[in-house]
């Protein structure tokens, strides 16, 4: 079976109608499923972000409001102020009590904090006083330049937040430390030095270093300048193997903004703290969404089975619908080869039952119209071999042989040879050719000569008469038809009455027929006999019922049956016979 | 006829629905797919060394990000050649996806490495290298510019005619040979500059201390020595404080340490090339990664290297180089 004619078909077409539905359907839903789970996933996880965020600012806040506190506390102290606005002191002894009066107060404040690396007290005049006394100044190491003490200055007053950052200033010691820094004033405004707490860094990195946002999602802190004061990957961002969207970072407050950066996008959610650093959460977008091929894969892969099974459905759906008719189908072929022992199941679905049914009576009567024709066929072949045995009824052979043998014997030769001659042109008649169909010219020949014959025969007891206008001469009739009725009307009619008998053969044209009558006044028939003469015959009843019924038949199955014949009969006064036939054929039209 | 049709029908669409069921199945268990299993063997587990230290880290951080099940293993010191052979062995025994390698000797790991890549093992050198073409991909500092580099830090520095000597820590690792190399290099084309034979110090700070010393009391009119590595730099500087010739002996050197860092501080060393660990865990272990999903990785990827000065080293960038995060 080709594509095409395949394309054709009813269960193909559904098949495909419903897969393209289904497919059609399963993909959008596939479609709009994964964005909604994507925007779903997505916002959860920003909101899980921002949370996180926020705590970790929340932290960071309380160790920042800590060191704020101190530098408050150190700011305020009356022996800070004192130590470091008198550049002379009465006594050595007044000089170390205020430096220890210092230093025990930036000790009390380091006695129970770890993450404090250290709290120092830088005196413009070039004092130093610490709460970890066993920090001593490194030699080679300027504090004028670095950056907290700078800073402090320039901010006058205001406490000052660095990044986070190795502490160069004790002897020995390299900390990575965050500091909080701030400018010693005295009441009256006269400049005094600076003031420094020092957080250790590893309080900080302990707390990031374990926060993922998803496997490769991380946090880092920047201070208001850009400068990164945490990030996990520091050392990757400064050697450019790794870049992050700082001044985005820097020019949103708070929020959330996602890089461009294709399959690596990145999810920032920046939150600022009130201390100048912003804290912000890195996620990776393609990573929120579960794996998101991961996800989008399934979504195709289920789609896939999803659709397999719609083809498998609509396959045996379509196949429902499609066999009744195939099955029909098969059965019409057969049909078509001539079996009309078929009968086609018929199916539960109403349309198709229907026209199963209607299939099967329509098989049962080209059935039933088919013995029809077969059974008409067999009669008209019987009716013929009959009418063959009708018109050489041998009785009438032996008969008319008499006649011409005592004819012979009383020397009448002249009527020898009249009877001869017209016996002889009644067997040409009867036998010749195979034409079923022969003109009423003919046919009305050959009833004279069989008249004739039965005249010499009978003599004065038969009379005849022929009288039939020119103009129906030339219509076609069935031959040797109108001889069996004659017969009947001399041997039934005439041969039983006493006296002589008259038999008249006539003719009158209708519109559409002709009718030709054939009279006798002989001994007629009574009522029943009458009416038993055209039914179908009786095996048993012999002689005049089989002849005129055999004529009768042929003529119906020659012409339909409404030709045919009609009998009028009185008992004791004759009967009347009247052969139909239609006016359809002419002789001359037939011969051309 | 119609039979037939029906049975290939059926047929294909059942063997569809097992394709697409065996596709989802797989998938599912696709998606678990078996993480990337690393071996990262380096020259020495010592917590002291910060240089295998922030190299571990930078392993643990790409090991995070690329999602790879990474161990790091180590022989004791840098010289224990035979440890590390025996290290590269038992790792391959555990067939791991890939090995990354930091030799201890350029030619004796040779046929242990190359076992590795015959037994399918994606071999990825990083540091120090090795005498042979097979390792997929080396991640290392360019030795002999990081070389170049303390060579014409020392020309810098120097002023006036003299002798530099450069003291060596191990005599056929392949990072301390390229570096001797470019050092040498640059300071030859210097006409007022002798070069002395270069010095071993057989992995010990002590002895390169010693090496020094005898060397500067030797020879007064030294001007400037070059340790190629950290103990070799320490060494060499104690040697200078204790003999006060910080003015008179510049001292180049390389890597970073606490040590380093005060000999800088001080004023005692004037410069160091600083390698980037840090950079070089990472990145071996990416390029690992990358080489067992089948990609194309790069035969040589360089670190990179940084001179350090007394000027520069508080900078933001370089303190985290400098002053490494670790076990703080």
């Amino acid at each position: 079976m080709g594509i095409f004619k395949r394309l054709r078909s009813i269960q193909t077409n559904m098949v495909l109608a419903s897969v393209f539905l289904i497919v059609l359907t399963i993909f959008i839903m596939s479609i709009i499923s994964y964005y909604l789970t994507k925007d779903a996933v997505q916002s959860k996880a920003q909101a899980y972000t921002t949370e996180l965020v926020k705590q970790v600012n929340n932290n960071i806040k309380s160790y920042v409001n800590g060191m704020k506190y101190m530098s408050d506390l150190a700011a305020g102290n009356h022996s800070v102020q004192e130590y470091l606005s008198n550049s002379t002191f009465s006594s050595l002894k007044e000089e170390k009590g205020y430096k220890e009066a210092i230093s025990d107060m930036l000790e009390s404040m380091l006695a129970s904090r770890t993450d404090i690396a250290s709290a120092n007290v830088f005196g413009y005049g070039g004092q130093f006083v610490s709460g970890r006394k066993e920090l001593e100044l490194n030699p080679y190491i300027d504090i004028k330049t670095l950056g907290w003490y700078k800073n402090a200055q320039a901010a006058e007053g205001q406490n000052v937040l660095s990044p986070s950052h190795v502490q160069p200033v004790f002897k020995g010691r390299y900390p990575w430390v965050v500091s909080l820094s701030r400018e010693l004033i005295s009441k009256d405004g006269k400049k005094l030095g600076v003031f420094l707490v020092d957080l250790n860094f590893s309080v900080m990195n302990d707390m990031f270093k374990d926060i993922r946002l998803g496997q490769r999602g991380y946090l880092f802190i920047v201070d208001s300048d850009g400068k990164i004061v945490y990030h996990p990957q520091q050392q990757l961002v400064y050697s450019n193997l790794k870049s992050e969207k700082i001044e985005e970072v820097l020019a949103i407050k708070s929020g959330t903004f996602t890089s461009d950066e294709g399959r690596d996008s990145r999810m920032y959610t920046v939150q600022d703290s009130d201390f100048g650093w912003k804290i912000v959460g890195v996620s990776y977008v393609n990573e929120l969404v579960g794996n998101q091929n991961e996800i989008r894969l399934s979504f195709v892969l289920w789609g896939l089975v999803c659709v397999l099974i719609a083809i498998v459905l609509s396959f045996f759906l379509s196949q429902r619908v499609s066999k009744p008719i195939k099955r029909l189908q098969d059965s019409m072929k057969e049909v078509e080869k001539g079996n009309f022992d078929i009968h086609v199941m018929v199916p539960k679905s109403i349309e198709i039952g229907r026209l199963a049914r209607a299939f099967n009576i329509m098989v049962g009567k080209i059935k039933e119209l088919m013995s029809q024709v077969v059974h008409d066929q067999e009669q008209k072949r019987k009716s013929e071999i009959n009418a063959l045995q009708a018109q050489i009824n041998p009785h009438f052979l032996y008969n008319t042989l008499d006649s011409i043998v005592w004819m012979a014997e009383s020397n009448k030769s002249k009527e020898v040879v009249l009877m001869t001659s017209a016996l002889a042109k009644l067997f040409r008649a009867s036998i010749s050719k195979g034409e079923e169909l022969v003109s009423i010219r003919t046919e009305m020949e050959h009833i004279a000569n069989y008249l004739m014959i039965q005249k010499m025969r009978y003599k004065n007891k038969l009379d005849y008469e022929i009288d039939i206008g020119d103009t129906v001469y030339d219509y076609k009739t069935i031959k040797v038809i109108l001889q069996p009725i004659v017969e009947n009307a001399i041997y039934h009619g005439i041969k039983k009455k006493h006296g002589p008998g008259l038999i008249r053969i006539t003719a009158e044209e209708t519109a559409a027929d002709i009718h030709i009558h054939i009279e006798d006044n002989g001994n007629g028939m009574d009522e029943e006999k009458l009416k038993s003469l055209l039914l179908p015959a009786r095996d048993a009843e012999e002689g005049r019922g089989v002849g005129v019924r055999n004529v009768h038949e042929r003529l119906m199955l020659y012409f339909g049956p409404e030709y045919g014949l009609s009998y009028n009969s009185k008992l004791g006064e004759g009967t009347k016979v009247t052969f139909r036939i239609p006016k359809s054929l002419r002789e001359t039209e037939v011969e051309q | 006829m119609i039979g037939s049709k029906h049975k290939i029908w059926v047929g294909s669409i059942v063997a569809l629905l097992l394709i697409g069921g065996a596709l989802v199945y797989g998938f599912g268990g696709l998606s678990k797919q078996k993480t990337i299993d690393v071996k990262v063997i380096i020259k020495s587990m010592d917590a002291s060394v910060e240089f295998w230290q922030v190299l571990i880290d930078g392993v643990q951080e790409a090991a995070q990000e690329f999602d790879a099940n990474v161990q790091v293993w180590g022989s004791d010191s840098e010289t224990d050649v035979d440890g590390q052979i025996a290290l590269v062995e038992k790792a391959i025994e555990q067939h791991p996806d890939a090995i990354v390698l930091a030799a201890n000797d350029y030619d004796r790991l040779v046929p242990v490495a190359e076992k590795a890549e015959k037994k399918g093992i994606k071999l990825i050198i990083v540091d120090s290298g090795i005498r042979s073409e097979k390792p997929r991909s080396v991640v290392a500092t360019d030795n002999v510019k990081a070389g170049r580099e303390a060579g014409q830090a020392m020309l810098q520095q120097l002023s006036g005619k003299g002798k530099v000597a450069i003291i060596s820590y191990v005599k056929n690792a392949a990072s301390h040979i390229d570096r001797e190399k470019g050092v040498r290099s640059v300071l030859a084309s210097s006409p007022d500059i002798e070069l002395l034979d270069t010095s071993y110090a057989e992995s010990s700070e002590q002895n390169a201390y010693l090496m020094a010393k005898e060397l500067l009391l030797k020879h007064s009119d030294v001007i400037g020595i070059v340790g190629l590595n950290e103990p070799t730099s320490v060494g060499a500087g104690r040697a200078i404080r204790e003999l006060n010739l910080k003015d008179k002996v510049m001292l180049i050197g390389f890597d970073s340490s606490f040590n380093e860092i005060t000999l800088l501080d001080e004023g005692v060393m004037k410069a160091t090339v600083i390698q980037r660990p840090f950079q070089m865990g990472y990145l071996s272990v990416k390029t690992a990664v990358e080489a067992v999903e089948g990609k194309k990785v790069l035969k040589v990827v360089d670190t990179g290297s940084l001179v350090i000065t007394k000027k520069n080293m508080y900078e933001e960038e370089n303190q985290k180089l400098l002053f490494p995060f670790v076990g703080n």
